[in-house]
């Protein structure tokens, strides 16, 4: 096939119109967005970690900087768990829909340990804070999260 | 339709008769005498270690909202792909735990999955990995249940389909499961890297989960801790092999660290699937112990 000017910019639009709507079909998927949101999540509890396991110094500057992309991205995460989200690669377990409020009650733990952590200013209340804060991942993750897939 | 002559059925009564006796005796429990079990100074201390090692109350467990929700009562619903059991009183009752078990009963549970009155358990009580147990360890652990306080606690019966004759036919399974030589300890390594070997495989069970299953249900030591399809029906086991090469841990450091901590510390691989409360138990060993685990776990290439 000659490749004329015009062949070229068909399949360049057509290339740009099949990633976009790959690309919106995952971003629409409440399961990838979630996935996204926890991801972020636990990026953001490495630094919390290694201060923890004294890696690294306290500093309340980087606490408070990460403990708020944790609530940021916890309640991110909590508003993408419609009915009918389970299955596929999803490790979201079904005791989320049939025991909705148990399940909020979990996420609005973890928000509020979040939350908590984010005013941690000194690292005496750190160690607390911060079993607090992994207990309500935990917490939630052995209740409602099903093991790899 | 003509019935079957006297004499035909006289030779399929006979056939029944044999093989339901062929089956009776292969299934008959084989129970070591109590002359059997030495004599022996309990170590409490070393019964409770044994008894976070091998997770107990992470099965026996009571049911949300007993009163003493931390004893081992039993009575937490254990789902397994034949039915649904309801695990042993662990408690010194005399009526519905314990109580009144013999050391030789303690030890025929343990290592030979034995009743006190000669009834096979399911496999889903693992004595085919504690059976790697010597028996002075188990008489530690039956002195440490022993010391503690009693609970009555009545269960509901298992939810196994045709349970007396399934209960009876585990006879037959075990001269398969149990012909194979348990658990050995290994004569080289380091004192650590024994331990954690035996932590890991007699106490802890932990192949139960993570070394996948043959049709037999019997563990396929090919693929020893290679992971597997999760018993619950869902997801997966993850593989215990290459934990290093596969980047999930730095060093033995970063896994004791991981196992006492679990998610609390981030750790999230350590939540789902039942593992939080394994990691809970875990965290309640000496921390040599925790790090012996490690040493062997990270070992497994």
């Amino acid at each position: 096939m000659r490749l004329t000017k015009r062949t070229l910019a068909y399949s360049a639009s057509l290339s740009i119109v099949v990633a976009g709507a790959w690309g919106a079909a995952f971003a629409s998927d409440p399961a990838h967005q979630r996935h996204e949101a926890m991801e972020a999540v636990q990026e953001s509890f490495k630094p919390l970690r290694a201060i923890a396991v004294k890696e690294t110094a306290f500093d309340a500057a980087v606490v408070k900087k990460n403990a708020g992309t944790i609530l940021e991205k916890l309640k991110e995460a909590h508003g993408l768990f419609p009915e009918g989200s389970a299955g596929g690669d999803s490790r979201a377990k079904a005791e989320i829909w049939t025991d909705r409020a148990g399940f909020d009650t979990a996420m609005k733990n973890a928000q509020a340990a979040a939350a908590a952590m984010a005013a941690v200013t000194d690292e005496a209340a750190y160690m607390a804070a911060m079993k607090t804060l992994g207990g309500s991942c935990k917490a939630c993750h052995d209740k409602y999260r099903l093991p790899k897939q | 339709m003509k019935l079957p002559s006297r004499r035909t059925t006289a030779a399929i009564a006979f056939v029944v008769a044999v093989a339901a006796a062929s089956f009776w005796w292969l299934t008959r429990p084989d129970p070591l005498p109590a002359t059997a079990i030495p004599a022996h100074t309990v170590d409490r201390a070393n019964g409770e270690v044994l008894y976070h090692a091998g997770s107990c109350f992470a099965c026996h467990k009571p049911p949300d909202g007993a009163a003493n929700p931390t004893l081992p009562s039993g009575g937490t619903p254990f789902k397994t792909p034949i039915g649904v059991f309801y695990p042993q009183n662990l408690t010194p009752d005399p009526e519905t735990g314990l109580g009144r078990w013999s050391e030789a009963d303690f030890v025929n549970a343990m290592t030979r999955g034995l009743a006190p009155d000669g009834r096979h358990y399911f496999p889903a009580f693992p004595y085919t990995a504690y059976r790697a147990m010597p028996v002075t360890e188990l008489l530690d652990l039956r002195a440490y249940l022993m010391g503690l306080q009693a609970v009555k606690a009545v269960h509901p019966p298992h939810t196994v389909p045709q349970l007396g004759l399934a209960r009876r036919g585990v006879g037959l399974w075990k001269k398969i499961a149990l012909a194979r030589p348990p658990f050995a300890p290994a004569s080289e390594g380091s004192d650590a890297w024994k331990r954690g070997a035996y932590l890991v495989n007699a106490p802890g069970h932990c192949g139960e989960c993570h070394t996948p299953k043959s049709w037999l249900m019997i563990e396929d030591l090919r693929h020893h801790m290679a992971g597997g399809p999760h018993p619950g029906g869902e997801g997966k086991v993850p593989s215990l092999r290459g934990l290093v090469a596969r980047e999930k841990y730095e060093d033995v450091s970063n896994l004791t660290l991981a196992l006492q901590n679990g998610e609390e510390l981030g750790y999230e691989d350590l939540s789902s699937g039942g593992m939080a409360a394994i990691q809970e138990n875990l965290a309640k060993l000496p921390e040599s112990d925790v790090r012996a685990i490690a040493d062997y776990l990270l070992s497994l290439k």
